[in-house]
């Protein structure tokens, strides 16, 4: 008994030794032009419909620009940053603070293409109404929240997190002025349950989001509302690594850019792929767009 | 007074250390605090109530259930691959830094011997960080590949496992492996053919537990990249798209279940029934006493469980001798099927095994070791650094606590020797209806422990978060539920496993059920619930970075800012707090697991 066993336990450690020469002489292969123009994205709406229905966009891709197109899965906005570093992501959709991290740490990469609501983004603040917290008229009322219980979404978010933290230090609120540690919720949709639910009397998150949850009929607007919209700044954008042009060719930046920007609304299969991006269409942007977003995030010492 | 019998003082070890864990507790509770303010927010009970009204209808559409199938078969994959290189690491890590290795090797030299204690102290620093901060770290090595998340499982869990093996190498009998190395028989040899059989089923049943594990940590490793439970788990969760989460934690209730089973009937087939025989064994007896004590033929009657190692031992080897014959056609099939599982494991996850040591990795590993250092430290970090620290610290306490109450409660029901008919605590004559009662509350006990421990932390956080307010309690209550879970089910075999005969003839003396559990049951379990309860907390504290969305998170919280700020060189000053954390925890749990011998 003990002798199988201990037989079955050396033959285990067998794939050990044969998995690696097998993978090596995979991978050669792949170094040559066939190598898969790798895109990544880590949605902040509906992510589980996004990242599940991916491969419409990937195959939509693979036909316009005549390469093989894989879709690599991250939930993670760290884990993309650093897998765009790394040279393993070729594209990817990034939130505003996201991009400007990866387009910082990989030189000569390039914001490509946004949504066309990405030029006006906004945040909403939100409050549970036993707060009895009057809308706010303009930025500087954000003073008002002082005291309260306050939660961001997810540490990264562009508009869950590093642009209303500006307004508030615009306003003068510091976030030791909130009562007990400011939350940190993960998800936009999480901010909405905890600040309706009480946990957290005021919370702040991205308006597309709200808009789309309060058209579906999620939101008890009894409990929970609107109390102030910001100012506009520029969100979601796709960056793409220089290193493509050496593989595909030079043009390679723009062939992807003019494919982003041709899908037509019309077409009802690319309907279907804008529409999981929430988006009417894809319209041009450029790296200049997100001067204020690198800016706010050296303030607040996301960008080192 | 004048007493015939000498009293021991009741202030001796065990007392201070039960005081110390009290004021502990208590020091916990006024952080959380539980006396100062609300903590009860019935505003999210309808929340509450959304949350667990999708578990009777969780999203069955054929879609989803293909998604979830292929979920799991990666979840099993990822998990299988880890546990087999956390082995591999833990069984040579383990064999280096036994103490008998160190004995062997370079025998008489005292010099040695603090050595062995830096490396063997060392292994706390893998440890102390949580598979998912590796997972993060190796992403910045090996890119998006599989490999991260096997080497993120293998990492933490082979210092875990050789730590776990050298103990059991330690508290084997060694008479054998003296015998074979005064007749000058090379000292790795010697091994191979003296302690490692001997220790094999200890090491086997270890293993078993180790894959329950990985199986759970494959379920909060979203970022592996290829799919997987956990990874559909983050999906769902960031949309709460509750119906689907429930589908996903339906598939981790049939995967954790189905693996614990065929690692219990396993285990029992293999006679060693519990993981935690050799947990008994290495609580209960510190490394270098034990051999003097044994050989001393020590006869202790203030704690009869002190006889219980060598008797266990003994017992095995018999047991050992025993199935020589028999080859039982279960654990065959199992074996088998064991062999073709790994391979086609390895095969499905197919990661890229050469990242191992590419010059890319190797390069971007200088990078990185270049960006974070040299490390962010001033003396003016330092008040932070220990508020953040108590914080955890606080929250992993409670949590423990928490968790080991709720175990122990629900160890003794879930147990099948104690209320069933026949049980320990049932009279002998029981009714139909009693008899129902006690298979229900069973079967009940059970799948509470496994929705407890199969629901990843992170979601409990959030649904402790809708009925609570921020703070280290929704985060504490959140790890609690979690080892409840572990514990419970740890503990429930500990109760299994006790020695039946004093109990049933307290039982046959007609003792009510009641003394016969206050008098035989608890003194005969406590010492180990207390030993399991200690060993888990390490893992409670480190597991503090995933429940960060409570809003006192501590030092995870920081970690987590640090992370996402790419600012390593402050990452390696909270990554150090960690591990020195991990070191006292460490400390203090042994010391506490020694005065409970």
């Amino acid at each position: 008994m003990k002798r199988t066993l201990l037989s079955a336990l050396l033959v285990l450690m067998l794939p050990l030794a044969a998995c690696s020469p097998g993978s090596e002489t995979a991978s050669s292969p792949q170094d040559s032009v066939a190598q898969p123009f790798v895109t990544g994205a880590i949605p902040d709406q509906d992510p589980e419909k996004l990242q599940r229905l991916y491969s419409k966009l990937a195959d939509y891709l693979e036909a316009e620009l005549g390469v093989p197109v894989e879709y690599q899965p991250v939930t993670d906005y760290t884990a993309a940053v650093t897998a765009f570093r790394v040279g393993d992501l070729d594209m990817v959709w990034f939130g505003g603070l996201t991009g400007v991290q990866a387009r910082l740490q990989v030189e000569g990469s390039e914001a490509i293409a946004q949504r066309d609501i990405d030029a006006d983004f906004h945040s909403v603040f939100i409050a549970n109404k036993n707060t009895g917290i009057a809308p706010l008229n303009d930025l500087n009322e954000l003073t008002n929240l002082k005291g309260r219980t306050f939660t961001f979404g997810s540490e990264s978010s562009t508009s869950g997190r590093l642009m209303p933290q500006y307004f508030l230090e615009q306003a003068g609120v510091s976030l030791e002025d909130f009562r007990g540690e400011v939350g940190f919720s993960q998800s936009h949709d999480a901010t909405i349950q905890l600040v309706e639910a009480g946990t957290y009397e005021v919370g702040v998150l991205n308006e597309q989001v709200w808009k789309s949850r309060v058209e579906a009929g999620d939101i008890d607007l009894s409990k929970v509302d609107v109390i102030w919209r910001s100012p506009a700044y520029f969100d979601y954008h796709w960056v793409i690594n220089p290193q493509v042009k050496e593989r595909y060719g030079e043009d390679f930046v723009e062939q992807v850019q003019a494919a982003l920007l041709k899908l037509d609304p019309n077409v009802p299969e690319q309907k279907e792929i804008l529409e999981l991006f929430g988006a009417n269409q894809f319209i041009e942007t450029e790296n200049s767009n997100y001067q204020q977003i690198e800016d706010v995030g050296r303030a607040i010492g996301k960008i080192q | 007074m004048d007493q015939p019998l000498s009293r021991p003082s009741p202030l001796n070890q065990r007392a201070i250390w039960g005081l110390v864990a009290f004021g502990a507790i208590a020091l916990s509770l006024y952080q959380a605090g539980l006396f100062q303010r609300d903590w009860l927010n019935l505003g999210g009970l309808s929340q509450l109530g959304r949350f667990f009204q999708a578990s009777v209808q969780p999203d069955l559409s054929p879609e989803f259930l293909r998604l979830t199938l292929n979920a799991i078969v990666v979840t099993l994959a990822y998990a299988v691959c880890g546990t087999c290189l956390s082995l591999l690491f833990g069984l040579v890590g383990g064999v280096l830094v036994s103490e008998v290795w160190w004995q062997s090797v370079f025998p008489r030299q005292a010099k040695q011997r603090s050595i062995w204690l830096t490396i063997r102290a060392g292994l706390a620093i893998p440890r102390a960080i949580h598979e998912l901060i590796w997972g993060l770290f190796l992403i910045n090595i090996f890119g998006l590949d599989p490999l991260v998340a096997i080497v993120a499982i293998a990492i933490p869990y082979g210092a875990i496992v050789a730590k776990v093996f050298s103990e059991i190498l330690d508290e084997t009998p060694r008479q054998p492996l003296m015998a074979l190395l005064s007749s000058g028989v090379a000292p790795l040899t010697a091994f191979t053919y003296s302690l490692l059989p001997q220790a094999f089923l200890d090491l086997l049943s270890y293993s078993f537990y180790r894959f329950e594990c990985s199986i759970r940590s494959a379920a909060v490793l979203g970022i592996i990249g290829a799919g997987g439970l956990g990874y559909q788990i983050l999906l769902s969760l960031q949309s709460l798209r509750y119906e689907q989460l429930w589908t996903l934690f339906y598939a981790l209730f049939v995967l954790n279940g189905t693996v614990d089973l065929t690692s219990a009937v396993l285990r029992h087939r293999l006679g060693s029934p519990s993981r935690l025989d050799l947990n008994l064994r290495r609580d209960n007896r510190s490394k270098s006493q034990k051999l003097e004590e044994l050989r001393d033929g020590y006869s202790t009657s203030s704690d009869g469980q002190e006889s219980h190692p060598t008797q266990n031992a003994a017992d095995q080897v018999s047991m050992l001798k025993q199935q020589r014959q028999p080859r039982d056609r279960g654990v065959m099939v199992a074996g088998l099927g064991a062999v073709l599982l790994i391979p086609f494991c390895f095969w499905y996850v197919s990661a890229d095994f050469s990242k191992l040591w590419s010059p890319r990795t190797m390069q971007l590993l200088a990078d990185i070791t270049q960006s974070s250092l040299p490390p962010n430290f001033d003396g003016e970090q330092l008040p932070q650094l220990l508020a953040l620290s108590w914080q955890t610290l606080a929250m992993s306490i409670l949590a423990i606590a928490a968790a080991g109450i709720g175990g122990i409660l629900l160890s003794f029901p879930a147990a099948h020797n104690f209320f069933l008919p026949g049980g320990l605590l049932n009279p002998t004559q029981s009714s139909r209806l009693g008899c129902l009662l006690a298979w229900g509350m069973l079967l009940l006990t059970r799948s509470v422990l496994l929705i407890a421990r199969a629901v990843p932390a992170p979601i409990w956080a959030l649904v402790a978060l809708f009925v609570l307010f921020p703070g280290i309690l929704p985060g504490a209550i959140a790890l609690g539920l979690h080892n409840l879970g572990i514990l419970g089910r740890l503990m429930a075999e500990v109760a299994e496993n006790l020695d039946q005969r004093p109990l049933l003839a307290l039982k046959a003396q007609g003792t009510p059920a009641s003394l016969v559990f206050l008098y035989g049951v608890l003194p005969t379990t406590m010492t180990r619930f207390l030993a399991y309860i200690l060993y888990r907390w390490e893992v409670c504290m480190r597991e503090t970075v995933i429940v960060g969305l409570v809003g006192a998170g501590g030092l995870g919280r920081l970690l987590t800012e640090q992370l996402s700020s790419f600012d390593y060189s402050s990452v390696i000053v909270t990554l150090s707090s960690f591990v020195v954390l991990t070191f006292i925890v460490d400390w203090v749990s042994g010391r506490m697991r020694r005065s409970l011998r």
